[in-house]
């Protein structure tokens, strides 16, 4: 009988302006394939979580930045950059200002 | 105990480019400035909602990771957010940009909220702000894919719900015009006779206006005043014919409107240079008209004059209180709040050095 892989667990480190969708905590851990499994599995635990980084259409908001261990997605597969175990994800907001 | 104000307090509700502020006073002569747990991002419009208890409403724009209405019942110290927010349904192919407005429903709807957004649609709250939906019939207009947005967006800034008729209501959309509806948002029709468009080759379409703000006399629910890019008007008969009436202003454009409840042909405008979209000369002047639109009479002891003065005030910028006489309030973008207690005879400072002004709305406790 055929098993299902268990998708890898990630680490998300949060900004401050997210904790209030999290209870508070900056870091969460959280299971899934790609980032698009990521987001979705964060919202499934933390209800809400994903319009505050992806638009309703699903794209990731043009002023929130995720790193994979310190690559930003936008130069890798974006929202299907895959994850591996032990991967960290930063979720930053742009720069703004001079 | 949470936070509270005495009966009779005028409070201010100041949404700035860099939080929400509120000011108090029980004299409208010296003022108390608060700051509230919304700070540091966009709040483009609050509101003070006193039909059921206190719940005060804002437009929150976040800079980076979306809009949401926020609810508090604690005059500020605490916020909440809606169970079913403003949001678009995935397959729709909308995004949205900002909230704009949130309105209290008819004084017979306690419990009803309004909201305008960018892109242009209307939601409804029927739960003190709990839940939130769209109007289809506005989101499916036959005309959509033709309209345009102004430069702030396609975005639905004003809404005036007819409170002596449940099934009429009007909404401004930049940059599409007034549009109207007589059957409850089942259908929207277009209110735009004889405004301009004069950015546009044909000068006078039936939609694609820049209205910038609309009210309805307190009690002649068919008359209407709005500021428009390209004017001010006035209106008889519910939004069917609009006239002209800048009369001897200097500017036909500007953002805000005002009135006088209590004195209803008595309005106050702020007009513009339109490209530098601040004062017209060196004097910062507030216009009132104490004969719905026949003359115009500048408003200036208490206003900043001299070499420099360049204040500028958004739509939202300016309200009046429902006292009388009336107090009328004006925030600008440089972060001023100018206040009259006496219908616009005198002025005075109320507030500096704030984050830029995006709106200021009265209540009396």
């Amino acid at each position: 009988m055929e098993t299902q892989e268990k998708a890898p667990l990630a680490t998300i480190v949060l900004p401050q302006m997210l904790c209030d969708k999290t209870g508070g905590r900056k870091i969460v851990t959280v299971s899934g394939n790609t980032i698009r499994a990521i987001i979705d599995a964060l919202d499934h635990s933390y209800p809400g979580i994903k319009f505050h980084l992806c638009y309703e259409t699903g794209e990731l908001r043009t002023f929130v930045n995720l790193f994979v261990n310190g690559k930003n997605i936008r130069y890798l597969q974006q929202l299907d950059t895959p994850i591996h175990e032990n991967t960290t994800i930063h979720v930053l907001p742009s720069v703004a200002g001079g | 105990m949470g936070k509270s104000y005495a009966s009779g307090t005028i409070l201010l509700t100041v949404g700035t480019k860099r939080g929400l502020f509120l000011l108090s006073s029980s004299d409208r002569q010296k003022w108390d400035i608060e700051t509230t747990e919304l700070k540091g991002q966009r709040v483009f419009y609050a509101i003070l909602d006193q039909r059921n208890g206190h719940r005060m409403f804002a437009a929150n724009n976040g800079d980076f990771f979306g809009s949401f209405v926020r609810y508090s019942d604690d005059f500020g110290e605490t916020w909440q957010t809606p169970e079913q927010g403003i949001q678009f349904p995935s397959e729709s192919g909308q995004k949205l940009q900002n909230i704009w407005v949130i309105e209290a429903g008819r004084p017979d709807e306690p419990g009803t909220l309004y909201a305008g957004v960018d892109p242009a649609s209307l939601w409804v709250s029927k739960d003190n702000g709990v839940t939130w939906s769209a109007n289809e019939a506005l989101l499916n207009h036959p005309t959509r894919d033709r309209w345009e947005p102004g430069a702030g967006g396609l975005c639905l800034h004003t809404i005036v719900a007819d409170p002596t008729n449940p099934l009429r209501m009007w909404i401004g959309i930049s940059a599409v015009g007034c549009m109207r509806t007589d059957d409850g948002g089942a259908t929207w029709t277009f209110a735009n006779k004889n405004t301009r468009a004069g950015f546009q080759p044909d000068k006078y379409p039936e939609f694609g206006q820049c209205i910038h703000r609309l009210i309805q006399h307190p009690t002649q629910p068919d008359t209407l005043y709005q500021q428009n890019h390209c004017g001010i008007y006035k209106s008889l008969d519910a939004g069917d014919n609009w006239v002209d009436i800048q009369n001897s202003l200097p500017s036909e454009f500007g953002f805000p409107i005002a009135l006088d409840n209590h004195h209803p042909d008595t309005v106050f405008v702020i007009v513009e240079d339109p490209e530098a979209r601040n004062n017209v000369g060196d004097h910062f002047v507030v216009y009132r008209t104490e004969d719905a639109g026949e003359q115009w009479q500048p408003l200036t002891a208490g206003l900043p004059t001299g070499h420099g003065v360049r204040l500028g005030v958004l739509r939202h910028g300016m309200c009046a209180d429902t006292l009388d006489p009336c107090g009328i309030y004006v925030g600008t973008n440089t972060g001023q709040i100018f206040a009259s207690h006496d219908r616009g005879d005198s002025w005075q400072l109320i507030a500096d050095f704030l984050p830029s002004v995006y709106s200021v709305n009265a209540a009396i406790i």
